[in-house]
């Protein structure tokens, strides 16, 4: 057995390391309530402009737009693949990083020239080892999401893409389905495809109310899409973020539950030791003053 | 007096929501006004000061950022990037925002930082504008 002063410093560790994980779970949660929040608040907007683009599209079904051009000439292996991986600044979250970058290689796979905008430290360090092209300039942490971030972020993608140094631009992250359960996705983000808008199918001889676009449909368009966009990188950040501190918070919600097994488990072979020493503390005792009145 | 319903929505919150008598707003050449039963139309919207008529000969300025109206059966539904009363603007923010704009307009920029940089201007002198106009005013 164990000697006690061990066992007790081995409590005391693993106390130690408890307060710890027990911080960074409330932190997480508390990170994750804000972060919910945040996705609420701009929830009106960004599908109003999703139901506009499908109002649009309904209304003029031949409309033709740069940001819906799918560039189908250009052959498989030349298209150039864009993704933006949102993976977290640092570790200490169960398995999600890792999910995130297991769906990326999966893009990596496919033919194309690809090129990758990184949001995070951690996955920035993993495919600046791997020799994927990185966009330099793209420095962002995924902490605190705002607004401003995200323009900045789509601004430059939306520029390359209208440059033609992008043709398909894929948003790699981490959706929230319920407290529980989150999973990394893949969402394209440019072109735009009109399946996504679910077009609604009416009939012939209904009649539809006209819409007037001022000054010109090219005009409105180049004032949604952006936004569009932009929402659409926005609410990623968001997700991301929220699901990120969820992660953490069931890492740490495990670790402090194991550590707290782990101290009762030590704490029983502690009291084991104790009351051995003092068992055998009595006996030498006993066997000390048997020994005196025999002689 | 007619009214019509009005809807704006920031992009981090809505804005305004309620009946509204008329509407001026910025669009792309020129103020645009919305009175009750106009015709169905999307609008473009610029950077610029919206105001809007909530009861009889009372106007309240908005600054607003780029996006864009919607009006469909005398509903109409203003989906802008940034939506602000004159009371919520930090004056000093925005004379800051201004001149950090200008000073990155003095140097070297590549095209697309250029026009980031003029809209984030543009955004700022808005702002002021409408929040010094409101301290003239008092």
């Amino acid at each position: 057995m164990a000697n006690i002063r061990e066992i007790q410093s081995r409590i005391n560790s693993v106390k130690d390391t408890m307060k710890i994980t027990n911080a960074m779970y409330m932190i997480s949660s508390s990170k994750m309530t804000q972060a919910k929040k945040k996705l609420a608040d701009t929830e009106p907007y960004f599908y109003g402009l999703q139901g506009e683009i499908s109002r649009i599209l309904r209304h003029l079904p031949e409309l033709k737009h740069r940001f819906f051009d799918q560039r189908e000439k250009i052959p498989k292996e030349e298209r150039k693949i864009g993704s933006i991986v949102i993976t977290a600044d640092k570790g200490l979250a169960g398995a999600y990083n890792h999910n995130i970058v297991k769906v990326e290689e999966e893009i990596l796979a496919k033919p194309g020239v690809h090129k990758l905008f990184v949001v995070g430290e951690l996955g920035r360090h993993y495919f600046s080892k791997r020799g994927v092209e990185i966009d330099t300039n793209f420095r962002y942490t995924v902490q605190k999401p705002t607004m401003h971030r995200a323009r900045d972020i789509s601004g430059a993608i939306v520029d390359q893409y209208l440059d033609g140094e992008l043709d398909e631009v894929y948003v790699v992250y981490t959706r929230m389905e319920n407290s529980v359960q989150a999973d990394a996705e893949v969402m394209k983000l440019l072109p735009l495809e009109r399946a996504d808008f679910n077009v609604m199918k009416m009939p012939l001889n209904m009649y539809r109310e006209e819409i007037d676009l001022y000054p010109s449909a090219e005009h409105v368009m180049d004032r949604i899409v952006p936004n569009y966009v932009n929402g659409m990188i926005y609410g990623a950040l968001v997700e991301a973020y929220a699901s990120e501190h969820n992660a953490r918070m069931m890492a740490m919600k495990s670790a402090t539950d194991s550590a707290e097994s782990l101290i009762k488990e030590l704490s029983i072979v502690y009291n084991r030791a104790r009351q051995a020493a003092i068992t055998q503390e009595i006996t030498e005792v006993c066997a000390g003053a048997r020994a005196q009145q025999r002689k | 007096m007619e009214t019509f319903g009005l809807k704006i929505i920031a992009s981090d919150r809505v804005f305004y929501e309620g009946r509204c008598l008329s509407l001026v707003i910025p669009a792309p050449d020129g103020e645009k006004g919305i009175l009750p039963r106009h015709e169905n139309m999307v609008i473009a919207i610029d950077v610029g000061i919206a105001r809007m008529e909530l009861k009889e000969g009372e106007w309240t300025e908005v600054a607003v950022g780029t996006g864009f109206a919607e009006v469909v059966n005398n509903r109409v539904t203003l989906l802008v990037d940034t939506a602000e009363r004159p009371e919520e603007i930090d004056i000093r923010r925005a004379q800051e925002q201004r001149e950090r704009a200008e000073e990155q307009m003095r140097q070297k920029q590549s095209i697309q930082e250029y026009y980031h940089t003029q809209a984030s201007l543009a955004r700022a002198m808005n702002r002021l504008r409408l929040a010094q106009d409101k301290k003239w005013n008092l």
